[in-house]
């Protein structure tokens, strides 16, 4: 989590952002990421950074697969990665190993137009 | 009123690490030395197997391994007796080595004296999977009595390995442990994997090992 705050502040100097407001991850559920952990760690890791007091957001990717056999798409964690049209087992992961920095949302102190 | 802008970033979390990773690789490649990663659970023989091994590979190589525990040096003082340059990792808690860590490792042994680097990482066959240290290979240990069901439960590992060695072979007649059913599982899910059935304690199977690594280490050095 310390090097996600790494990143993102070395995000944030070099596009000169304005204060943070709140940092949005994406987890796949099937990553070994456990979003309940890094919630808990949060607001330590962003202690005396950039990000200190902003908020965290996890978007949450589902691990879906598509079945080669019958390319039925379905949600692996719910059936066991086994295809529910026709049992197969042979399945192209499409997603759910994701651990991304997805944005951050800034307050624009300068832009006063509205 | 403050207005509210979103800037998107859209970074894997892992990059920082495999950038280094590659950047590591790179510099070892540039000055021929070769790193190995072995990986397994705690207790699967990898000290044992890199005694056996050194012992077959330090006349004709110039030798260095990087103990990663989370704590003790249990570990580096058995290696250090075969009389290769050994240095102690402490990952304090951490689960896993990255490719930092790994450096920091490489620049303690100093790399430029070494022609194969071998890093011993934490016990554990879910994180280090996850993390690239920057080796050139990696190899991965099971043994016997864990069973023939772990590439079924952590497939990663299995996926990212080069080389896997079967230890403790000479116990498989008391346990049930399939040994075709855990090569075929294992081929499923990395059909280039090299298996090598091996006994780190008589020896079985080591100069196979040796072999690979002697190969490798020759192909490595080629480009």
């Amino acid at each position: 989590m310390i090097e996600v705050v790494q990143q993102v502040e070395a995000f944030a100097i070099e596009n000169d952002a304005p204060k943070i407001d709140t940092l949005v991850l994406q987890i796949g559920e099937l990553s070994s990421v456990v979003p309940e952990y890094l919630k808990k760690i949060y607001p330590m890791a962003i202690e005396h950074t950039l990000l200190e007091a902003t908020k965290l957001e996890i978007e949450i990717i589902p691990g879906n697969g598509k079945c080669k056999v019958c390319k039925q798409v379905f949600n692996l964690l719910k059936t066991n990665g086994i295809c529910p049209q026709c049992a197969g087992t042979d399945i192209e992961l499409l997603s759910g190993k994701e651990f991304f920095i997805k944005e951050i949302i800034c307050f624009d102190a300068d832009d006063k137009d509205t | 009123m403050n207005q509210m802008r979103i800037l998107d970033i859209k970074q894997s979390i892992y990059e920082n690490n495999d950038q280094q990773a590659d950047l590591l690789r790179q510099m070892l490649k540039d000055r021929k030395t070769f790193l190995l990663n072995l990986m397994s659970s705690p207790g699967s023989g990898k000290t044992t197997t890199l005694t056996q091994t050194i012992n077959q590979l330090k006349n004709e190589l110039k030798i260095g391994v990087m103990e990663a525990d989370i704590d003790s040096d249990v570990d580096a003082r058995k290696i250090s007796e075969t009389g290769v340059s050994v240095i102690q990792l402490h990952t304090g808690g951490m689960c896993h080595l990255d490719a930092d860590m790994t450096k920091q490792g490489l620049s303690g042994l100093g790399i430029d004296e070494l022609d194969l680097a071998i890093l011993e990482n934490v016990g554990n066959l879910v994180c280090p999977a996850e993390f690239d240290t920057g080796s050139s290979k990696n190899a991965m240990i099971l043994s016997i009595p864990e069973g023939d069901d772990k590439p079924l439960k952590y497939p990663l590992m299995f996926s990212i390995a080069d080389v896997l060695l079967i230890n403790k072979i000479d116990v498989l007649p008391y346990f049930d442990f399939d040994l075709e059913a855990c090569k075929d599982r294992a081929k499923k899910l990395n059909p280039n994997i090299k298996i090598i059935p091996i006994c780190a304690k008589t020896g079985e199977g080591i100069s196979e090992f040796a072999d690979w690594i002697r190969k490798e280490v020759s192909e490595w050095n080629r480009y």
